[in-house]
C-alpha cells in the first residue's frame, strides 16, 4: 500500500512536470466555485481570452522565437485551506513565469506567502482586499513579487461616501459581511466618512454571515432609525437578499456599496428590488470606445453569453494578461524574476480595455503600497443597476471616457 | 509466532523510516505539506474511528473537535504566549472536555439519534467559532506563530518530523488500548449495549471514555492543524469537512489503525490525483475491474446478494465514464467521493485494509497469537458455601405497563444454593419479573432485598455489580466478537487495568489470566474448540452455551437463565443439563425461567407458577403440576378430579374438550 | 421593546419554521415505515427545486411545473430508497445513515455541475409584493408556504389514518416480518414512504424557493433545523411538527433579532441537543418499551 503511494506521488510530480522549452507558463487561480465564482469565472474567462488573442497573433517574440501561453488553472473555491495547498503546489512548479488570479482576502493571506518566499510573480486581481497589500508592508519586506491590479478598496470607499453626500442622504446605515473583507470595507467607510468632513451620520451598524438568506432583524433595526440610505460591504447572493428584504418591509433607501453590487448574482436575484443600486465600477459593460466593443464582442462570441457575469473581473483579467505579456517581451525571458522587474519598470503603455496603462507598477517601496497598485481614482467611475444591467450612474463619466480612449492617460501621482 | 512480529510490526517500522526520509531525499515544499496533512489526519482518523469502527456509531462531530483543538492552541499560543507543547496539550484536553460533555446528551442514544446530536454539536461548534469574535477573530479569521520547540525553531522539515512522531505515539498507544479490555468493551457496546450492562460494564461510562477519547485526539490533530496553515478560520470546520473524514475511515477500513492511515492517505491525496486525469482514469479503470470481479464472484458463489454484487459495479462504471466525458474532473470531486465510498460501503464494507488484512493473512499464513493454558475451574468458580438462607426476596413487586399489570403484587423467597424454576403459560410475566430483578425495567412498586440489604432498581449495571448475571431469552450475544472475546469482556471489571498502564502496553500479565479463566469457562461448557470462532458464526445451541459462560465470568452469586433451553434440540438439552448442574454444585443460586417441563422437573428444588403476573402456586415440581390452578392457567377451563388422575410425569397432557 | 417589530419577528419567523415542519414531515413518512430518515433530504429538496426551474425555463407554465416536481421529487425518493436503504434494512443495519449521506452528496455534486454553484432566483406566479395587516409586513409567498403545508400534511394524515395502506405503515414499521407474513409486502410499503417523502421534499423545494432561491446550498441549512423539529415534536407525532415548528422558527426570528444574527441557528441546535438528551422520543412521541 504504501508503494502505491510512493508512486503515486513521484508519478504526481513527473506528470505536473511540462516539457519546458517553448511555452510561457502561467497559472490563473482563483473561486470558479461558489458564492464568489462570478468573479473568479469571469477573471479566468477574460484572461483566457487575452491569452487566446496573443497566441493566436503566433505568440511573444523572445530572443527570436515566438513562445505562447499555456495555462494551468486552479479554483481555490474561496477556501483558505484550497488556497494554500495551491499556492504549495504552484510554488513546486517548476519554470512557472507568473500567476494571475486571486478574489478572497483569506485565500490570499493564507497563500501568497508562498509565492513570496520563492520570488513567483503574482499579479492580484481582480480583488482581494488591502490587506492583501498590507500585509507586506507591515512585515517591512525589502522585495515583493506580489501585485495588485484592482481598484483599492480605500479608493472605493471613497466613492461611496462622496456619493451618498453628493444626493443629500446624511443619515446612512452601514451593512457588511463577517469576513475580512466585510469588516475593513466598514472601517474603510468609517474613515472616509471623517476625512470628507463628517458629514454623514451613522444611525446603525449591521452585521451579517456569508449564506444568510434572512436580514430582516438587521433591517428592521435599521428602518426604526430612519436610515435614507444604506452603504454595504459584501458580496452576490448576501447583497441581494438584502435588497430582496428591503422591499418586503418597504424601505426606500437607495443601496450604496462595493463593486460586487454589479455581479449577475445579485442583479438576477434582486431583479427589480436591485434597481438604482450604486456601486464603483472600473468597467462598464458599454461598448463605448472600439476596444471596449470588441472585447464585449469578443467575450460574448467565445462563451455564449449575452451579458458578462462580472464585467469588471472580466476586464481585468483580460487587462491584467495584457501587462503580464508586455512585462515578459521586455524582459525577454520567462524567468519569473526577470519579469518582475519588468514590471516594476514598463517602459512602452499597454493599450487596455479599462485605460492605457503607463507604468502602472513601480519598484516596492514598503512605505507606500501604491508602488504595487495599478488603480488610481481616475480609473474608476459610479454604475448603477438598471434593469439587470450595470450602466454609467453618471452621464459625465461616459463622456470622459470616450474622449479619453483616444488620447494617453494613466499619469500616476506619486 | 515470530513471523507475526516481523511481518506486521516489520511493515510498520518501514512504513515509519520511508515516510520520516521522503523528505531528506525529495526537496519539494508540495509534498512535505502533503506530508504532514497526512499525519495530521492520521491522528484525526484514528480519534474517528474509535467511535466509528468500534463502537459502531455515526460520529458526525470530529471536525468540530479539530477546530475546538485548532482554536485553543492558536489562542494559547496569541493571547496566553504558551509554548507549543503547553498549547498542544491544551487543545488535546480542550476536546476532551468537549467530547465528555457532548457524551452526556449523547449517551443514551443510539443510531440516528446519535448522529444528529453530534450534528448539531458540529453546528453548534461552528456558530460559537463564527459568532465569539472578540475570542477567535470570527470570519475574518486568526493568524497562528509556530512557537519553538524546547528552543529549536520548527521549519516545515521539522514540523513534520514532530507530526510523524505523534502520529507514532498515538498509534502505539491506540493499538494497546484497542487490543485491550478496553477495546472489546467498546465492541460489546456496539453489539448489545443492554448485555454490556449486565455483564457489569458500565454503558455509559465506557461510550464517554471511548467517545472522549476519539475527541481528544481530534483536538490534538486540530492543535497540529493550527501550527501547521498558520491561519484558521470557522468556516473550515464544517459538515462538508466532515463527510470527507467519514469517507476516510469507511474507505481506508474501520476498526483498523492501518485503514485510518491509508484513510488519511486517501484524503490527502486524492485532490491531486484528481486533478490529473490520465491518473484517474487508471484507477477508476482498476476500481472497475475490481468491482466487476468481486461482483461476478459473488453472484456464481450466491454469496451476496444481487444488489451488493451490481451497485458498486455501476458506481464504479459511472466514474470511469464520467473520467473519459467531463472536461474538469476537478469539478465533480464529491461526486468522485461520493461514488468510490458508495461503491465500498456496499461491495467492500471492511475497507481497503480489512480486505487486505484479510487477504495478506492468509497469503503469509499467519497465524493468530497463541493462548495460554486454561486455568483450574476451581479457581475461577470458586466453591461457596450456601445454607438455603434467602438470598432474594421479593416482596409485592408490582410493574404496570399502562394499564396491563405485568407482575402483580408477587412475593417471592429464593433460598441461596438452590435451583428455583419460574414457570408460566405465556404472558404470564415471568421474563418482565426477571426483568424488573436484574434492572431493565424500574418496578411500579415494592422491594426487592439481596442478601437482607435493598437492591438497587432499574439499573442494569448496579445490578450486576451485586453479583446478579443473567442469559436473556433473546440472545444478546456480542455478534462480532469471537466466543473467547464474549467471555474475556464479562471479565473487564474482576481483571481491572489502570488506563495509563494499558496505553503503555504494560498489561499484558492481567491479559493473559483473563484468557486462562475464559478458557476454563470455555471448557465448562464444551466451547473449547471453539475459542476463536466469530459468536454470531456458531450454531444455535452453541450460542446458548457461550451465554451461560460469559454470565459466569462475573462470579455471580446468583444466575438467572431465561428459556436456557428455547430451541434446542435433545442432545444439547442434555448438555444443558450438564452444565446446569456443575454450576449448582459450585454453591450459585440460579433462577430458571423454563417452558421446557422435563427440565424443569430434573433440576428445580423449588417451582414458583405465574399467571397474568400473580403467583398461583409454589412448590417442589411434582406438586406444581398437578396444582389444579396450574392446569388450569395452561389450559383454560376447570379441570375435573377425574381427569387429574391422567396428569402423571411428563408434561401436561390436554384432554379433550 | 417596539411591539410591531416583535409581531413582524415572530410572524416571518413561524412561516419560515413551517418550511422545517414540511421537512421534517418528510422525515416522519419514512421513520413511520422502515425508523429509517434520508439524511440527505436537504439535496432532494434541492434538486427538486432545480429540476422545476429547468421545467420553466423549458416554458412549462406553473401550474403544470408544480405537479411534474412533485413527481420528480417522489422519483428521487424512490431512488434513495432502492440505492440507499433497501440493503440496510434487509440486513437489519443502520448502514443507511451512511449511505443516505453519500447519496445526499452524489446530488449535491451532480448539481453543482449541471446547473451551476449559482443562486438562482425561481420564478412564481404568486406575486412578491408584501401585504401590510396589523403593522405586520408579508408576502403572499410566504402565506402560500402555510397554504402548501397545511395542505399537503392534511392530505398524507388523511390518507395514512383512513385508507388500508396507512395502516400497513404502522405494521411494518413495528414487525416487518409479521407484516410480511400477513401479507403486506414491506418493501413496497417503504417505497411509497419514500416516494412520498420525496414528493414532500419536492413541494417544500416549490414553497421555500421564492424566498431562499435556487442554488446547490440552498437546503443546507433548512435540513438541520428540521432535523431539530423533527426530533423535539418526536418522530411519530404527526402534526406535533406544526407546532414545534411554528415555535422554533418564532425562536429563532427573534433570536437573530435580540442577540444577532449570527446566533440564529443555536437556539434550534441546542434545543436538539437538548431533547434528544432528556426525551429522545420527543414531546409530542411515544415511549418505547425495551423488549429482551
Amino acid at each position: 500500500m504504501k508503494k502505491a503511494l510512493i508512486m503515486t506521488l513521484l508519478l504526481g510530480m513527473v506528470v505536473t512536470q511540462a516539457f519546458a522549452a517553448d511555452v510561457i507558463k502561467v497559472a490563473i487561480t482563483g473561486p470558479f466555485t461558489g458564492g464568489s465564482a462570478p468573479m473568479g469565472a469571469s477573471m479566468r474567462d477574460g484572461a483566457k481570452l487575452a491569452i487566446a488573442e496573443i497566441n493566436a497573433a503566433g505568440g511573444i517574440n523572445i530572443g527570436g522565437k515566438m513562445m505562447k501561453f499555456e495555462v494551468t488553472e486552479r479554483d481555490d473555491e474561496a477556501k483558505n485551506e484550497r488556497g494554500a495547498l495551491i499556492a504549495q503546489e504552484l510554488a513546486s512548479m517548476k519554470e512557472l513565469s507568473g500567476i494571475i488570479g486571486s478574489v478572497n482576502t483569506g485565500v490570499v493571506l493564507a497563500g501568497d506567502k508562498h509565492f513570496q518566499e520563492k520570488g513567483i510573480t503574482k499579479i492580484i486581481t481582480p480583488a482581494a482586499g488591502s490587506a492583501s497589500m498590507t500585509q507586506w508592508s507591515k512585515a517591512g519586506v525589502k522585495d515583493l513579487s506580489i501585485f495588485r491590479f484592482a481598484a483599492h478598496d480605500g479608493i472605493q470607499a471613497a466613492m461611496v461616501v462622496e456619493e451618498a453626500i453628493n444626493r443629500k442622504l446624511f443619515k446612512v446605515a452601514i451593512f457588511h459581511d463577517s469576513t475580512n473583507y466585510g469588516v475593513s470595507g466598514r472601517d474603510d467607510m468609517l474613515n472616509q466618512i471623517k476625512k470628507q468632513g463628517n458629514q454623514l451620520q451613522v444611525v446603525a451598524t449591521e452585521q451579517f454571515n456569508i449564506g444568510d438568506k434572512d436580514m430582516t432583524a438587521q433591517l428592521l433595526r435599521a428602518k426604526n432609525t430612519g436610515a435614507q440610505a444604506i452603504l454595504i460591504w459584501g458580496i452576490g447572493p448576501e447583497l441581494a437578499a438584502i435588497a430582496n428584504g428591503m422591499a418586503k418591509i418597504g424601505i426606500k433607501a437607495p443601496l450604496i456599496g462595493g463593486w460586487p453590487l454589479s455581479m449577475s448574482n445579485f442583479l438576477d436575484n434582486a431583479a427589480k428590488n436591485g434597481n438604482g443600486t450604486l456601486m464603483p465600477q472600473t468597467f462598464i459593460e458599454e461598448p463605448i470606445t472600439p476596444k471596449a466593443k470588441a472585447f464585449i464582442q469578443g467575450f460574448h462570441k467565445a462563451y455564449k453569453v449575452s451579458r458578462i457575469p462580472s464585467p469588471v473581473s472580466a476586464a481585468q483579467g483580460y487587462d491584467a494578461v495584457y501587462i503580464f505579456a508586455a512585462a515578459v517581451k521586455q524582459a525577454q525571458s520567462t524567468d519569473t524574476r526577470k519579469i518582475k522587474e519588468a514590471l516594476e519598470d514598463l517602459k512602452e503603455p499597454v493599450k487596455g480595455v479599462i485605460a492605457t496603462w503607463q507604468k502602472p507598477f513601480s519598484t516596492w517601496d514598503p512605505a507606500n503600497e501604491d508602488s504595487h497598485e495599478a488603480f488610481r481614482r481616475d480609473q474608476v467611475v459610479m454604475g448603477m443597476v438598471k434593469d439587470g444591467h450595470v450602466v454609467f450612474a453618471n452621464d459625465a463619466d461616459r463622456q470622459r471616457l470616450i474622449k479619453s480612449a483616444t488620447a494617453v492617460k494613466g499619469q500616476k501621482a506619486k | 509466532m515470530l513471523k507475526r512480529l516481523v511481518l506486521i510490526l516489520g511493515a510498520e517500522a518501514l512504513l515509519l523510516v520511508v515516510l520520516a526520509a521522503i523528505p531528506m531525499t525529495v526537496n519539494n515544499s508540495f509534498v512535505l505539506g502533503l506530508l504532514t496533512l497526512l499525519a495530521i489526519y492520521g491522528i484525526l482518523l484514528i480519534g474517528l474511528d474509535i467511535t466509528v469502527g468500534y463502537l459502531g456509531q455515526i460520529n458526525l462531530a470530529q471536525a468540530a473537535f479539530l477546530g475546538l483543538g485548532a482554536y485553543t492552541a492558536a489562542i494559547a499560543v496569541t493571547r496566553f504566549g504558551c509554548g507549543l507543547p503547553t498549547a498542544l496539550i491544551a487543545a488535546t484536553a480542550v476536546g476532551c472536555l468537549f467530547g465528555g460533555a457532548l457524551s452526556f446528551p449523547a449517551l443514551r442514544l443510539e443510531g440516528p439519534q446519535f448522529a444528529l446530536s453530534t450534528l448539531s454539536f458540529m453546528a453548534l461548534t461552528t456558530t460559537a467559532l463564527n459568532e465569539w469574535e472578540s475570542l477567535t477573530g470570527g470570519a475574518q479569521g486568526l493568524q497562528v506563530p509556530r512557537p519553538p520547540l524546547f528552543g529549536i525553531v520548527l521549519e516545515a522539515k521539522g514540523f513534520y518530523w514532530l507530526c510523524l512522531i505523534l502520529l507514532v505515539f498515538v498509534w502505539i498507544a491506540m493499538r494497546n488500548l484497542l487490543s485491550s479490555q478496553w477495546g472489546r468493551a467498546f465492541e460489546a457496546l456496539r453489539d448489545s449495549p443492554i448485555a454490556t450492562d449486565a455483564m457489569g460494564i458500565g454503558t455509559l461510562r465506557n461510550k464517554a471514555a471511548a467517545f472522549t477519547l476519539g475527541s481528544g485526539l481530534g483536538g490534538l490533530a486540530g492543535g497540529l492543524y493550527a501550527f501547521n496553515f498558520q491561519y484558521l478560520q470557522p468556516q473550515v470546520f464544517v459538515y462538508d469537512l466532515m463527510v470527507i473524514l467519514l469517507l476516510g475511515v469507511v474507505l481506508g477500513g474501520r476498526k483498523s489503525l492501518w485503514g485510518a492511515f491509508v484513510g488519511a492517505a486517501i484524503i490527502v491525496l486524492l485532490p491531486n490525483l484528481l486533478s490529473n486525469r490520465l491518473l484517474f482514469q487508471v484507477f477508476s479503470g482498476a476500481g472497475f475491474l475490481l468491482a466487476l470481479a468481486a461482483g461476478v464472484r459473488g453472484l456464481s458463489r450466491k454469496s451476496t446478494r444481487p444488489f451488493q454484487a451490481v451497485a458498486p459495479v455501476v458506481a464504479m462504471g459511472m466514474l470511469v465514464v464520467g473520467g473519459i466525458f467531463t472536461t474538469n474532473t476537478e469539478d465533480w470531486r464529491k461526486a468522485i467521493f461520493a461514488l468510490m465510498l458508495f461503491a465500498v460501503m456496499v461491495g467492500l464494507p471492511e475497507g481497503l485494509m480489512g480486505f487486505a488484512a484479510s487477504f495478506l493473512t492468509r497469503l503469509f499464513r499467519i497465524a493468530p497469537p497463541p493462548l495460554p493454558e486454561l486455568a483450574v475451574l476451581d479457581t475461577v468458580l470458586v466453591k461457596k458455601e450456601t445454607d438455603g438462607r434467602p438470598l432474594l426476596e421479593l416482596q409485592e413487586l408490582n410493574h404496570h405497563f399502562g394499564g396491563v399489570r405485568a407482575v402483580d403484587g408477587v412475593t417471592l423467597t429464593v433460598g441461596s444454593g438452590r435451583i428455583h424454576g419460574l414457570i408460566g403459560p405465556n404472558g404470564s410475566g415471568k421474563s418482565t419479573l426477571v426483568n424488573v430483578i436484574s434492572g431493565l425495567y424500574t418496578p411500579t412498586s415494592g422491594e426487592i432485598l439481596m442478601q437482607g440489604k435493598p437492591l438497587v432498581k432499574g439499573s442494569l449495571f448496579k445490578v450486576a455489580q451485586r453479583g446478579i448475571s443473567r442469559t436473556f431469552q433473546n440472545l444478546q450475544l456480542f455478534s462480532e466478537l469471537t466466543a473467547l472475546d464474549n467471555v474475556m469482556v464479562a471479565m473487564k471489571e474482576i481483571y481491572r487495568s489502570p488506563l495509563p498502564l494499558v496505553l503503555l502496553g504494560l498489561t499484558r500479565g492481567s491479559e493473559r489470566r483473563a484468557q486462562a479463566d475464559s478458557l476454563a469457562l470455555l471448557e465448562m461448557v464444551g466451547l473449547m474448540g471453539e475459542s476463536r470462532v466469530p459468536a454470531k458464526d456458531l450454531p444455535y445451541g452453541a450460542q446458548r452455551f457461550l451465554e451461560i459462560a460469559r454470565a459466569l465470568a462475573r462470579r455471580p452469586d446468583l444466575l438467572i437463565l431465561d428459556e436456557p433451553a428455547a430451541g434446542l434440540a435433545q442432545p444439547d438439552i442434555t448438555r444443558l443439563l450438564e452444565i446446569i448442574r456443575r454450576v449448582h454444585e459450585r454453591g450459585i443460586t440460579i433462577i430458571l425461567i423454563e417452558h421446557h417441563m422435563a427440565v424443569v422437573s430434573e433440576l428445580c428444588d423449588i417451582v414458583t407458577v405465574l399467571d397474568y403476573g400473580k403467583v398461583i402456586a409454589e412448590g417442589k415440581p411434582d406438586e406444581v403440576k398437578r396444582h389444579p390452578k396450574v392446569i388450569e392457567a395452561y389450559l383454560g377451563g376447570t379441570v375435573e378430579p377425574a381427569d387429574q388422575k391422567n396428569c402423571g410425569e411428563g408434561n401436561v397432557v390436554p384432554a379433550p374438550a | 421593546m417596539n411591539e410591531s417589530v416583535v409581531a413582524q419577528m415572530v410572524v416571518s419567523g413561524a412561516l419560515m419554521g413551517l418550511v422545517y415542519a414540511l421537512i421534517a414531515y418528510g422525515f416522519q413518512l419514512t421513520f413511520a415505515a422502515s425508523k429509517s430518515i434520508n439524511f440527505g433530504q436537504g439535496e432532494l429538496v434541492m434538486v427538486s427545486a432545480f429540476i422545476c426551474l429547468t421545467l420553466t425555463d423549458l416554458g412549462l407554465p406553473y401550474g403544470i411545473m408544480v405537479p411534474l416536481g412533485l413527481l420528480s421529487g417522489s422519483l428521487l425518493g424512490l431512488f434513495v430508497e432502492r440505492a440507499g436503504v433497501r440493503l440496510a434494512l434487509e440486513q437489519k443495519s443502520e448502514g443507511w445513515i451512511l449511505l443516505t449521506i453519500i447519496i445526499g452528496l452524489l446530488f449535491f455534486s451532480a448539481s453543482e455541475n449541471i446547473w451551476g454553484r449559482d443562486d438562482r432566483p425561481f420564478p412564481t406566479p404568486i406575486p412578491s409584493d408584501a401585504i401590510h395587516l396589523f403593522g405586520i409586513s408579508v408576502t403572499p409567498v410566504e402565506i402560500s408556504v402555510a397554504a402548501g403545508v397545511f395542505l399537503i400534511m392534511g392530505m398524507i394524515e388523511l390518507f395514512k389514518r383512513k385508507t388500508l395502506l396507512g395502516k400497513a405503515f404502522e405494521a411494518v414499521s413495528a414487525d416487518r416480518d409479521a407484516a410480511e407474513l400477513m401479507g403486506i409486502s414491506a418493501t413496497r410499503t417503504v417505497k411509497l414512504s419514500y416516494a412520498l417523502s420525496g414528493m414532500v421534499a419536492a413541494l417544500a423545494g416549490i414553497l421555500v424557493a421564492p424566498i431562499t432561491t435556487v442554488g446547490p446550498t440552498m437546503a443546507s441549512a433548512l435540513v438541520l433545523k428540521a432535523f431539530s423539529v423533527a426530533v423535539v415534536a418526536g418522530l411519530d407525532s404527526g402534526f406535533g411538527v406544526v407546532v414545534i415548528g411554528l415555535f422554533l422558527g418564532a425562536l429563532e426570528s427573534l433570536t437573530s433579532y435580540y442577540v444577532g444574527s449570527g446566533w440564529r441557528e443555536a437556539p434550534g441546535l441546542i434545543l436538539l441537543i437538548l431533547a434528544l438528551a432528556v426525551r429522545p422520543t420527543g414531546v409530542f412521541g411515544k415511549a418505547v418499551i425495551r423488549k429482551v
